[in-house]
C-alpha cells in the first residue's frame, strides 16, 4: 500500500512486473557503447543524453584509478517527478516504467528539479527529423522494446554484460538472482525514491553526492569555467 | 568525458526568480489595497489609512500580475499549453494549485475594482477576503514548489514557504511606500501602518535567515555542500545584498523609533528590504539547484 502521497508500488506486488536494471561495475569498461546505442535508438539530439557513463578519476599519480558508472533514470518505485508534475505528463506504468507523455508536457522543468539523479533533460525545440521537441525527455527503460520481449538498447549493446535487465518480481530472473546474491547499492536511498537501478561494487566517490565533485584537473577547470560563466543565471536560454 | 557534465544544468533560471518576486509583491500590494474593507475597524481602524491607496493599489497589483502571467508562460518550453496544469489538474503538485489560484486572484482584483467603482460594499468585502487569501497563496505556493522537492535539501525545508510569504510582505510594503510617497499621500498614519508590517516582516526575515544559517551548518552533507556553494558562488548576494543591504540595514532603520516612522526613511528601508527579498530568493533558488550538479 502506498503511504501518504507515494505512488502505488510495483516492487514485490504479486501479479505485477517490476522491471529493474542491475549494473555490474566490475564488468563496465567505459566503452560508451550504451550511450551510443541509446542515442541511435531515440535520435537523441546533441548536448543531451538519456544515459551516460560517468567517469571518475581518483588518487594521485602514479597511484590513480579510473572508475566508470553508467547512469540513467532509476525508474523509482516512488518517483518524486510523478508527484510534482502539474499536468500528469510524467506517470508511472504499473510495471514500474516511469514514462513521459510528450503531448501533455509543458516543460515547466519541475520534474527536473524533483529528480535527484539528473536523469531528465529538455529536448531542443527545432529538430530536423524527429518532431518531438521543447518538452522534457528521459530514459524509458526502452519500454517499447521490453513490451515486445526485447532487452533495452543499452543492455543489448553492452560489451561486458555490465548492464542486466529483468523483472525483479520474478525470483528466477537474472536481476533477482544478482540482487539476492550480491551486495548491491542504489543511489541516494535516503531520498525515499526507491530507485530500481542496482549497482554491484560501486565506488563511494560515485554514489555519494558530497564526494561527487570533480577531482581531476581537467574536470575541475571545466566546473570552474561553468560557474564563472553562468553563476546560476543562464541555465536554459541556450536550450529552449 | 563525463566527470563534469554541463548538461546537468539547473532547470530554473532568472525568469522564475523574477516571477517569484513579482507575484509576491503583487499579492501583498492587493492585501494592502483591500485592507480597509477586509479589516475595517480591527486594530483601531489602522487599515483605514490605506483608503487613498485602494484604487491605485489595485491597478499596481493588476499591472504586476500582467507582467507575471506572461513571464511564467514564456518560461515554459511549451507556452501554448499554459492551461494544461488546470485542464489536467494534478492535486499533488503545488504548481497546479498555483496555476489555478493565479487567474482566480486576477479575477478577485478585477471584481474588487468593479465593486469600488460601483460602491458595492458586499462585492468588495467578498472579493477582498477571497483575494487576500489567494494573494497570500501566491508566495506560499512558490515556496511550496521548492519545498516539495525532498531531493534538494536546501529547499526541502518547511520554513521556505513561510519565508517567501514574509519576503512578499517586504516587497509589497515597498510597492505601497514608493507609490504613496510619489503621490504625496504617505502621511503619518499610513507610515505608522506600513512601519508595523515592515518591522514585523524584517524581524521574521532576520530570524529565518539565522535559522537557515544554523540548519545549513548543522545539517547533512548536502546541506553543508549548499552552504559551501552559497559562500563560494553567491557570497556577495547572500551576505552583501541579502543580509547587510536587505535585512540588517532596513531593520536598523525601522528599529530607530524617530527615524523609522519618517515616510522617506521608511520608504528607503522598504526598498532595501525589497532588494533583499529578491536577492534571498535568487540565492536560494540557484544554490538549491547547484548542489547536485556534479552528481
Amino acid at each position: 500500500m502506498p503511504v501518504g502521497l507515494q505512488t502505488e508500488p510495483s516492487l514485490g506486488v504479486p501479479g505485477k512486473k517490476r522491471w529493474a536494471m542491475v549494473v555490474d561495475l566490475r564488468r563496465c569498461i567505459g566503452c560508451m557503447a550504451c550511450v551510443c546505442a541509446d542515442k541511435a535508438e531515440y535520435d537523441v539530439p546533441l548536448g543531451v543524453w538519456r544515459t551516460t557513463v560517468k567517469v571518475k578519476d581518483t588518487g594521485h599519480y602514479p597511484n590513480t584509478k579510473r572508475h566508470f558508472m553508467p547512469r540513467l533514470c532509476n525508474h523509482c518505485d516512488n518517483p518524486p517527478c510523478v508527484r510534482n508534475c502539474p499536468t500528469q505528463a510524467t506517470y508511472k506504468h504499473e510495471d514500474g516504467f516511469v514514462l513521459q507523455r510528450y503531448e501533455r508536457c509543458i516543460s515547466c522543468r519541475t520534474c527536473i528539479a524533483a529528480c535527484p539523479y539528473n536523469a531528465r533533460h529538455v529536448l531542443p525545440k527545432n529538430r530536423d527529423r524527429v518532431k518531438i521537441g521543447g518538452v522534457v525527455d528521459k530514459c524509458t527503460f526502452c519500454n517499447h522494446r521490453v513490451e515486445k520481449g526485447l532487452a533495452p538498447a543499452c543492455v543489448q549493446t553492452c560489451l561486458g554484460r555490465s548492464r542486466i535487465f529483468g523483472d525483479l518480481n520474478d525470483p528466477n530472473s537474472e536481476v533477482s538472482r544478482l540482487v539476492a546474491r550480491h551486495k548491491t547499492v542504489v543511489l541516494k536511498p535516503d531520498k525515499g525514491t526507491r530507485p530500481q537501478v542496482y549497482y554491484i561494487k560501486p565506488d563511494r566517490a560515485q554514489t555519494e553526492q558530497v564526494f561527487s565533485a570533480p577531482q581531476s584537473y581537467a574536470a575541475r577547470s571545466d566546473a570552474q569555467a561553468f560557474y564563472q560563466r553562468n553563476r546560476g543565471s543562464k541555465f536554459f536560454s541556450g536550450v529552449l | 568525458m563525463f566527470e563534469y557534465m554541463d548538461y546537468n544544468i539547473a532547470p530554473w533560471g532568472h525568469e522564475i526568480v523574477i516571477y517569484f518576486f513579482l507575484i509576491g509583491a503583487a499579492g501583498m500590494t492587493f492585501v494592502y489595497a483591500a485592507a480597509p474593507v477586509v479589516f475595517g475597524n480591527v486594530f483601531g481602524g489602522a487599515a483605514k489609512s490605506m483608503e487613498p491607496f485602494q484604487r491605485v493599489g489595485l491597478i499596481a497589483s493588476l499591472v504586476l500580475l500582467a507582467i507575471c502571467g506572461p513571464l511564467l508562460i514564456m518560461d515554459l518550453g511549451q507556452p501554448a499549453r499554459f492551461l494544461y496544469p488546470i485542464l489536467y489538474f494534478h492535486w499533488t503538485s503545488p504548481l497546479s494549485w498555483g496555476s489555478l489560484f493565479l487567474p482566480l486572484f486576477g479575477l478577485c482584483i478585477v471584481g474588487f475594482y468593479y465593486g469600488s467603482i460601483k460602491d458595492n460594499q458586499g462585492l468588495m468585502r467578498w472579493t477582498g477576503i477571497l483575494g487576500s487569501l489567494l494573494a497570500l497563496s501566491m508566495p506560499l505556493y512558490t515556496g511550496l514548489d521548492l519545498m516539495v522537492n525532498q531531493t534538494r535539501e536546501l529547499w526541502s525545508n518547511p520554513t521556505i514557504p513561510l519565508l517567501f510569504v514574509i519576503l512578499s510582505m517586504s516587497s509589497g510594503t515597498a510597492v505601497v511606500a514608493v507609490i504613496q510617497l510619489l503621490r504625496g499621500q504617505l502621511d503619518q498614519r499610513a507610515a505608522e501602518f506600513l512601519h508595523a508590517f515592515l518591522y514585523l516582516s524584517l524581524a521574521v526575515t532576520f530570524a529565518l535567515f539565522l535559522a537557515e544559517w544554523v540548519v545549513l551548518n548543522y545539517g547533512t552533507g548536502e546541506k553543508q555542500q549548499a552552504w559551501e556553494i552559497i559562500n563560494q558562488q553567491f557570497a556577495f548576494k547572500y551576505w552583501g545584498m541579502t543580509f547587510l543591504i536587505g535585512i540588517l540595514a532596513p531593520l536598523v532603520l525601522v528599529a530607530i523609533p524617530k527615524l523609522g516612522r519618517d515616510p522617506k526613511i521608511l520608504t528607503l528601508a522598504a526598498v532595501l528590504s525589497a532588494v533583499g527579498a529578491y536577492s534571498f530568493r535568487e540565492v536560494l533558488i540557484y544554490a538549491g539547484q547547484l548542489t547536485q550538479i556534479n552528481f
